[in-house]
């Protein structure tokens, strides 16, 4: 009997510590920032703005908060110290860097570094880059009618407004390029648009946190694909025609014989026609096409090679040939020996 | 038949508790080029020093390995075992405490480490004193529990593998069998257990070469993950690469949009039923040692663990003691298998010679 009452102790017990989880912030009394972006000042220290969605506000689909400091971290601090709410940095989804922070090397590797290491900014936030104010950038949302707070995000969500060309660059790829020696990375640059909360200027070019170059749209898109990524979807004006890209394909041959690098690629391309003009044959589409795509990669190629930047990543199908120290010194030694040929094969569904 | 698989289920929850999360980082710091061959030079090694520990077992039918060395002789025990319990000890602390940062950092960041410790311990104590049945009884339930999320981790990471980012090459660092890492690799390989439960069960190594097997697929995956999602350049600046490799993954139409959740649980699973395993060695030697009641052992045991794990200031010296600890692990490794078969071959010649 005693030893029944004793259970039924230890299971009442248990309410008392059942009751609510460790120190929990309840989700109504959290504060939620959809996109951060980090901007420096005039003075040298930085600027970090939130994006945080209103939910029961109709005029007004958001707000932002800026926020001061020395760093990126006393600067979230100085947000966290005035919000009225508990700040919850775990739902960022995107993170715009403003041009003077993207251009200095060792301030943009620090605070890619920053962001990875922190346990609350998730290292799958996507990163962008803006000429503009990027303070604009984020409350341009406000005046745009008929989008949710989501919308800035949702321009590179593959489940929402995605387009082909437009990079996705996620943190942790952006670190990772901080320290390859074989690849870089291509990060996509946006401005508030006039109708359209964003508009996709092409893409930056970071070789270990330093910018390179700048390409546009059209540029962007055919190093997607080399980096085999479908770009399906795609629409793309010949002049007489306009054809949809329905599949496309990479492979890559690497060779290493007498010290002469070489690397054959072969795109397959398949493509739907939408309009032309009258008798234009569909050969006449498939040899400009490929025309186009050869004479865009080889001017791509001759300006990254100038730059010793590998923004297609073809260090890494030289993995089996070259040991894993020699690849340390593959920007300087062999990337500029490379030979590629570059073949495209169009074919009409 | 069905003890057979709760055993093989306990090894393997054992040996992925100790692989998740130290292991791939001394991997990595180990070689920078094929890692695959390092990870099967561990696994071979272990399973010869298995077949010793079975063989030496099979000597003597229906004794343990306390039983064994008992019959060496009192001092023998105190000698050979009451250092590898308080071996066990600081093993089982730090081992509670690494995880316990882990947890931490994934998904309790407001919470201070004590009271998951505390609920931590309170578990694989319980578990432990309720004895070995229990033990492997709950190791079936573990296990049907955890392998889905781990095989969900290894599909679900596979979006962002790049299969260039790992070098194929086959040469290794010179010496690398000398190297400190390598025998602190082989402390987290967790089979000495294996001994304390044939005073009931017979085991037969055909059975556990399964599991042994399974064990080393998994912990390559563990440690290729990483590798392909990052290379090997960047996985050594990382603190916690499978931790990380988990965070990246970003499925737009999953229902559940952070991956590392699941990790997290999964851990803590695994670091339950493996504390509480070892938990339950220490008051079996205690008992048969001292001849006291094993769960006054296992109570007392487990305050010192968790004090030593409270003390231990930072992450730094952390690393640095378990390292020490799984280093002093890999000696027993190594010592007990073989003075075991060594005794039971001699005794068993001896035996041969007086019937002749």
């Amino acid at each position: 009997m005693k030893n029944k009452h004793c259970k039924l102790f230890i299971v009442f017990m248990t309410l008392l510590f059942l009751c609510g989880c460790w120190d929990i912030k309840d989700i109504n009394k959290r504060t939620i920032p959809l996109v951060m972006g980090i901007s420096k000042e005039n003075g040298g220290g930085y600027k970090v703005t939130l994006q945080i969605p209103v939910l029961k506000n109709e005029s007004q689909v958001s707000r932002v908060v800026t926020g001061k400091g020395e760093t990126v971290t006393s600067a979230l601090g100085k947000i966290r110290t005035s919000s009225e709410n508990a700040l919850d940095n775990t739902q960022i989804r995107l993170i715009v860097l403003q041009n003077n922070v993207a251009h200095n090397q060792q301030e943009l590797s620090g605070i890619v570094k920053f962001l990875m290491g922190s346990e609350e900014i998730p290292s799958r936030a996507l990163i962008a880059v803006t000429d503009e104010n990027v303070e604009d950038v984020l409350s341009s949302i406000n005046d745009k009618l008929g989008v949710h707070a989501s919308s800035i995000y949702d321009f590179f969500n593959k489940g929402a407004g995605w387009a082909p060309e437009i990079f996705s660059t996620p943190l942790w790829e952006m670190y990772r390029s901080l320290f390859s020696s074989t690849k870089d990375i291509a990060v996509p640059v946006i401005r508030s648009g006039k109708n359209t909360v964003l508009i996709f200027e092409g893409s930056e070019i970071f070789k270990k946190g330093k910018i390179i170059a700048r390409f546009n749209p059209d540029e962007s898109q055919l190093i997607r694909v080399l980096q085999n990524k479908n770009e399906k979807g795609k629409i793309e004006s010949l002049g007489f025609a306009s054809i949809m890209v329905s599949n496309s394909s990479i492979q890559y041959r690497s060779s290493l014989k007498n010290n002469k690098l070489l690397l054959v690629s072969n795109l397959h391309v398949k493509i739907n026609v939408l309009e032309r003009k009258d008798g234009v044959t569909n050969n006449k589409i498939i040899k400009e096409l490929e025309r186009i795509s050869e004479k865009r990669f080889y001017e791509i190629f001759k300006q990254m090679k100038e730059s010793h930047t590998d923004i297609f990543g073809f260090g890494q199908q030289f993995q089996q040939l070259i040991s894993y120290d020699d690849l340390k010194q593959w920007r300087s030694e062999y990337y500029p020996e490379l030979k590629v040929v570059f073949e495209v094969d169009v074919k009409m569904e | 038949m069905t003890q057979r698989i709760q055993i093989g289920a306990v090894f393997i929850i054992m040996h992925l508790s100790f692989g998740y999360v130290v292991y791939p980082n001394l991997i990595y710091r180990l070689t920078e080029t094929a890692h695959w061959e390092i990870i099967l030079c561990l696994g071979l090694l272990q399973l010869l020093l298995m077949w010793f520990y079975i063989k030496g077992l099979h000597y003597f039918p229906n004794n343990d390995v306390i039983d064994i060395h008992l019959k060496m002789g009192r001092w023998a025990a105190i000698v050979f075992l009451i250092p590898f319990v308080i071996n066990l000890i600081a093993l089982v602390s730090l081992n509670i405490r690494i995880h316990t940062e882990v947890i931490i950092s994934i998904f309790l960041p407001r919470t201070p480490y004590w009271s998951i410790l505390l609920l931590l311990f309170f578990v694989s104590v319980y578990t432990a004193l309720k004895g070995l049945g229990t033990i492997l009884r709950s190791s079936i339930f573990i296990f049907l529990f955890v392998i889905p999320l781990v095989l969900l981790n290894i599909f679900s990471s596979a979006i962002n593998f790049n299969i260039h980012n790992v070098t194929p090459g086959l040469d290794l660092p010179p010496k690398f069998l000398l190297n400190m890492r390598f025998f602190y690799l082989l402390g987290f390989s967790s089979f000495l257990f294996l001994g304390f439960i044939t005073s009931k069960t017979k085991l037969i190594f055909r059975h556990l070469f399964v599991a042994w097997v399974i064990v080393t697929l998994l912990l390559l995956l563990v440690v290729y993950i990483p590798l392909l999602v990052f290379g090997q350049e960047t996985v050594i600046t990382l603190t916690n690469p499978f931790l990380e490799a988990m965070d990246s993954i970003d499925i737009s139409w999953f229902s559940f949009n952070r991956q590392a959740i699941f990790f997290g649980v999964l851990l803590v699973g695994l670091v339950i039923l493996t504390n509480s395993v070892i938990f339950w060695m220490i008051g079996r030697v205690m008992q048969k040692v001292f001849a006291w009641d094993s769960s006054y052992w296992i109570i007392a045991c487990s305050v010192i663990a968790f004090i030593i794990a409270i003390v231990v200031p930072n992450k730094y010296l952390l690393e640095k003691y378990f390292l020490w600890s799984s280093g002093a692990q890999a000696y027993f490794m190594i010592s007990i298998p073989l003075t075991i078969f060594i005794y039971g071959f001699l005794s068993n010649r001896g035996v041969k010679v007086r019937e002749k």
